[in-house]
């Protein structure tokens, strides 16, 4: 029987591996939930919730050490903020049966980050376009492996804000923070060093839950008994997971990363399918 | 140390404020719960779910006790409050900041994010 201790418990080793994947928690605890017998729209209202406070949780030390491009992240904001609240708006409209496909298809995004090999030949682009110039987006930070002050250009400024706008809308409507496909959009379209974005994915992360919440805060699916106990735990298993991060080989990530999404597709598919 | 990086790490610490204030009270929360009900079932209760017109018009209603009886419910949801607000109040400091740098550009970007969430908060 799930109670509030339990889910306190769960919602720790979640956190854990969801900022270990790089998945997030939310993507995890999502079908989790709905495994153990939540109805799905209020495990995704509480998860958006919770992702609140572990993307502002470590989004803090990140720009405090000046590695986030906040001006990147004010921009790509304003995209995924509308893109949060329509997706909200439709999971509270659409029948749960959905909500199970979408949240699967979704989670085929997440194989386009880890597909490609850890690239370490990141090189800034030479030619800036009009936008990006225009809102002065390029950047500078010092990476502390490389010893010494990165600067870098940014590129396709529109076409990066519509890849958000999917982005937020996906985040809105399945309670995730979708980071691993902000991550993408921010480095393969606007070109972001590595490094600077998934720091920015993960401050615009906290804003972008935000937009979704403000749409799920009267829709009377916030329960306040699954919604603590998850804050808590994915928060501080969250702050945990980052600290190990560096220590584990890319090989074991990698293994963990695709056991834990081709279960969760797997479990989302089935609940789709069998209620039909 | 430029304004530009002061005002990083002011962002940085409001969040990590607002999250850490949060935690504690959901926390203070959940054993208030246990002590008033002794079980810690998740319970389907209407009462136990956030409701009511607006976000604004929750928090003013939180802050006069009204409906709110419990103890435990009350903290519950002054978490949730705080940990809503955290974010909230990180664009309004941008706003500020970027009015204070004379960024037209940025006063706008921020603004935009800014008034949208209000209207979404404020409107059901």
């Amino acid at each position: 029987m799930l109670n509030m201790v339990s889910l306190f418990l769960i919602s720790i080793p979640v956190g854990f591996l969801g900022a270990l994947t790089g998945l997030g928690g939310a993507s995890i605890l999502v079908p989790l939930l709905v495994l153990l017998g939540i109805p799905v729209k209020e495990a995704i209202a509480s998860c958006m919730v919770a992702i609140i406070a572990t993307s502002s949780g470590s989004a803090s030390s990140y720009a405090r050490k000046g590695i986030t491009n906040v001006k990147v992240a004010f921009y790509l904001e304003m995209f995924t903020t509308v893109g949060a609240i329509m997706g909200a708006t439709i999971t509270t409209l659409i029948a749960p049966v959905y909500l199970y496909f979408f949240f699967a298809g979704f989670l085929l995004t997440s194989f386009l980050k880890s597909g490609e090999e850890v690239k370490d030949d990141w090189a800034t682009p030479e030619y800036q376009d009009k936008l990006s110039r225009w809102l002065d987006l390029h950047g500078s930070y010092f990476d502390e492996a490389k010893r010494n002050l990165i600067e870098y250009k940014v590129q396709s400024a529109l076409l990066g804000g519509l890849g958000m706008l999917i982005a937020g809308l996906a985040a809105g409507m399945l309670g995730i923070g979708a980071g691993a496909f902000k991550v993408t959009v921010q480095e393969s379209i606007l070109k972001l060093p590595p490094k600077v974005s998934s720091t920015t994915s993960n401050f615009i992360i906290g804003m972008t839950a935000l937009a979704g919440t403000s749409v799920y805060f009267f829709s009377g699916l916030l329960n306040l008994t699954l919604m603590a106990p998850m804050v808590v735990g994915t928060t501080l298993g969250a702050v945990a997971g980052g600290r190990v991060l560096n220590k584990l080989g890319n090989r074991t990530l990698r293994i963990l990363f695709y056991a834990i999404v081709v279960f969760l597709i797997a479990q989302m598919l089935y609940k789709g399918v069998t209620s039909i | 140390m430029n304004s530009g990086d002061r005002f990083d790490r002011a962002i940085g610490y409001v969040l990590i404020t607002g999250v850490v204030i949060s935690l504690l009270v959901e926390a203070i929360g959940i054993l208030l719960y246990y002590l008033s009900y002794r079980h810690f079932n998740i319970s389907e209760e209407r009462a136990l779910f956030i409701h009511g017109r607006n976000f604004f018009d929750f928090v003013i209603e939180l802050l006069h006790g009204g409906t709110m009886g419990k103890k435990a419910v009350f903290l519950m949801s002054l978490g949730v409050v705080i940990l809503v607000l955290t974010p909230y109040v990180r664009v309004l400091m941008s706003v500020l900041y970027f009015a204070w740098e004379k960024n037209t550009k940025y006063i706008l970007i921020t603004l935009f994010v800014l008034v949208l969430l209000t209207i979404s908060l404020a409107v059901q």
